[in-house]
């Protein structure tokens, strides 16, 4: 018996349905799957703490009450700002609420600049893009100077 | 120093070139490419049944009615420009999320063989070609806003450019309008720029959040200590409130203005949702959904067209044996595009008549507004269903990407931009059921509209470009 062509939209119509869901299932195991991995991850964060790598020891503190020589750690990712969420929170006027971002990979500091307002320099070049940084460099954060140490 | 500085560019080449320098097979975007498979199979399965819906239904099925390859071409395509995405940002941004092409291809082939399909029966055949060729240029903008936002702070930094350009291209809008007095005519919110007609109200929603994002997360800390009080609220300085206050007046004035008011309760649910995430204080929320309850009030006692839409959310459909003739006069007229939507829907049932075999073209407007409708009665509520699903997971990858964004302002920006997506899809499905008054918002990715396939590919673009960056910042540099 030939195929009638409405039986055939019909299966058509059908195999569509099946498909839709399908996707949305494969979407789902991709979602759970990122999740249990990135749940993983977190766990091995919360159960050590992120590593003290580098310092940061305040050389000139500009205008603000920050004593120099004042030891800030620094973890593989720190930022500093005046805002509550930052690793380092510097609570001076001239310092943005995100200032600076400075993050660890394969033993070498890079320093940004967040989109702050007074700017950041690493050796007085202005940190715009990210910049290289090792120990004994010297890291300014609006208007309070850092060095960089071990 | 010499030395120094090139080992700075060095660092600067890496980060925007060095995926591409050390490209690699397990860097390409295999799961984005796998995630293709089933929706380009669902695109020219779906092509081939509207295609042969055309035929004479009782008439025996041969595989010489199947559609040639020349036939398939603009499934074929579309199918080619997501792959060629596909390649691309392998080789750019192979870290940028490859969830968000798969979701949205799929919509969009699904958007693009609806009109198609409505094409033929509201009187512009090439409504479907049409909107081929925006998706395609919608995918073009998307990967350029990746390859423009080299730096997230340029937007951070002008964001009162960014908001008064928004607010200036409506504004010419609202004088263009004006100055021909013909506010009832469809196209009153659109530009001419020779033969395309734009809508910037598209482009305000954009830019609006990113001004939001970027004040909310500069004032971040004083906006949530509030230091007025009222009663058991407390509300912020209102120094800090100010330019939030003026930018959301300035673009709801603009919306009443044009006559947009679905897109102005999108812009005011935006900024609720972005106040609620920059402050996390629900007193916030329940303060301006108050001051929304009072203007929403006024606008109605103002506007003859707001009582209008909420007399079509009251209108009573079931009991259409008992209609009296004023009943039936405004299910007619009036009430005629949702009454109609109604029966539309009711008659898909749950599996649909299947794509091209409905009748969706009795709905007014309905290849924009009640595009969702015409879904429902060609898909049926299981396609439906499908369709809301993939809304879902595209709206829970945005604020994934929130979540793991490194600073205040990149994770506003994706919240904020997912959420346009989330209050448009609500808000517009919900009017095509009656469930809210019917507003002129469209479906992301499946209404036909030029601004809006681009507007929303522009959202995808930056969505992108965070994951990406905040991916090379998890895993570093190289």
């Amino acid at each position: 018996m030939p195929l009638q062509l409405d039986i055939f939209l019909l299966i058509l119509r059908l195999l569509f349905i099946v498909l839709l869901y399908l996707f949305l299932m494969q979407v789902v195991i991709v979602i759970t799957r990122d999740l249990r991995k990135s749940a993983v991850a977190s766990v091995n964060t919360v159960d050590k703490a992120p590593p003290v790598l580098g310092h940061l020891v305040v050389v000139d503190s500009g205008p603000s009450n920050i004593l120099p020589g004042t030891r800030f750690d620094l973890a593989p990712q720190t930022t500093i700002g005046r805002g509550p969420t930052n690793t380092i929170q510097l609570t001076d006027n001239s310092i943005s609420s995100e200032h600076t971002h400075i993050w660890n990979r394969n033993n070498v500091w890079y320093v940004q600049d967040a989109g702050s307002t007074n700017g950041t320099w690493v050796n007085n070049q202005p940190a715009m893009d990210a910049l290289p940084a090792k120990a004994g460099d010297i890291v300014q954060v609006g208007y309070i100077t850092f060095k960089l140490t071990q | 120093m010499a030395i120094k500085a090139t080992k700075a560019n060095k660092a600067n080449n890496y980060q925007f070139a060095g995926a591409s320098r050390r490209f690699t097979l397990r860097n390409y975007r295999w799961r984005e490419l796998s995630l293709f498979i089933i929706p380009f199979l669902i695109i020219l399965l779906e092509m081939t049944q509207l295609l042969l819906a055309n035929l004479d239904p009782h008439s025996s099925f041969s595989t010489k009615s199947l559609p040639t390859i020349h036939d398939l071409i603009p499934a074929l395509g579309l199918i080619g420009v997501l792959l060629a995405a596909n390649i691309l940002l392998s080789f750019t941004f192979p870290k940028a999320d490859q969830l968000l092409l798969p979701l949205v291809g799929l919509l969009s082939g699904l958007g693009m063989l609806m009109a198609t399909r409505l094409g033929p029966d509201t009187g512009v055949p090439d409504l479907g070609s049409r909107q081929l060729i925006w998706v395609i240029i919608g995918i073009v903008v998307c990967m350029a806003t990746l390859f423009l936002l080299r730096r997230m702070s340029w937007l951070r930094r002008y964001k009162y450019t960014w908001a008064f350009l928004g607010i200036v291209l409506v504004g010419l809008t609202l004088v263009n309008a004006l100055r021909t007095k013909n506010l009832n005519s469809p196209t009153h919110d659109q530009l001419n720029f020779g033969p395309l007609g734009l809508q910037p109200s598209e482009l305000l929603k954009i830019f609006l959040v990113i001004f939001f994002a970027a004040y909310l997360s500069e004032n971040f800390d004083i906006l949530s200590e509030g230091t007025l009080r009222i009663g058991r609220f407390r509300l912020p300085p209102l120094a800090q409130l100010g330019p939030l206050a003026l930018m959301l007046g300035l673009a709801l004035l603009l919306f009443l203005g044009i006559r947009e008011l679905g897109l102005a309760l999108l812009i005011y649910g935006i900024f609720l949702c972005m106040i609620y995430l920059g402050t996390q204080k629900i007193s916030y929320v329940v303060v301006s959904l108050l001051v929304f309850v009072v203007l929403g009030f006024i606008g109605y006692e103002l506007f003859s067209y707001v009582q209008l839409r909420f007399q079509a959310v009251t209108f009573d459909v079931v009991n259409w044996q008992n209609w009296t003739t004023a009943q039936t006069n405004f299910a007619e007229n009036q009430g005629l595009q949702i009454v109609q939507g109604l029966i539309a829907l009711s008659s898909g049932g749950i599996l649909g008549t299947g794509l091209g075999l409905g009748h969706p073209a009795f709905v007014p407007v309905i290849q924009s507004d009640m595009v969702f409708v015409a879904f429902g009665e060609e898909l049926g509520l299981a396609g439906l269903f499908a369709i809301l699903g993939i809304y879902l997971l595209l709206i829970y990858r945005g604020y994934r990407i929130a979540i793991e964004a490194r600073d205040s302002f990149n994770q506003m920006l994706a919240a904020g931009l997912t959420s346009i997506f989330a209050i448009q899809t609500f808000v517009i499905a919900a009017a095509n059921m009656k469930f809210l008054p019917l507003t002129g918002i469209p479906l992301p990715f499946l209404s036909y509209g030029g601004s809006s396939v681009i507007a929303n590919y522009i959202i995808i673009g930056i969505l992108l470009r965070i994951s990406h960056n905040t991916a090379q910042e998890r895993d570093g540099l190289g």
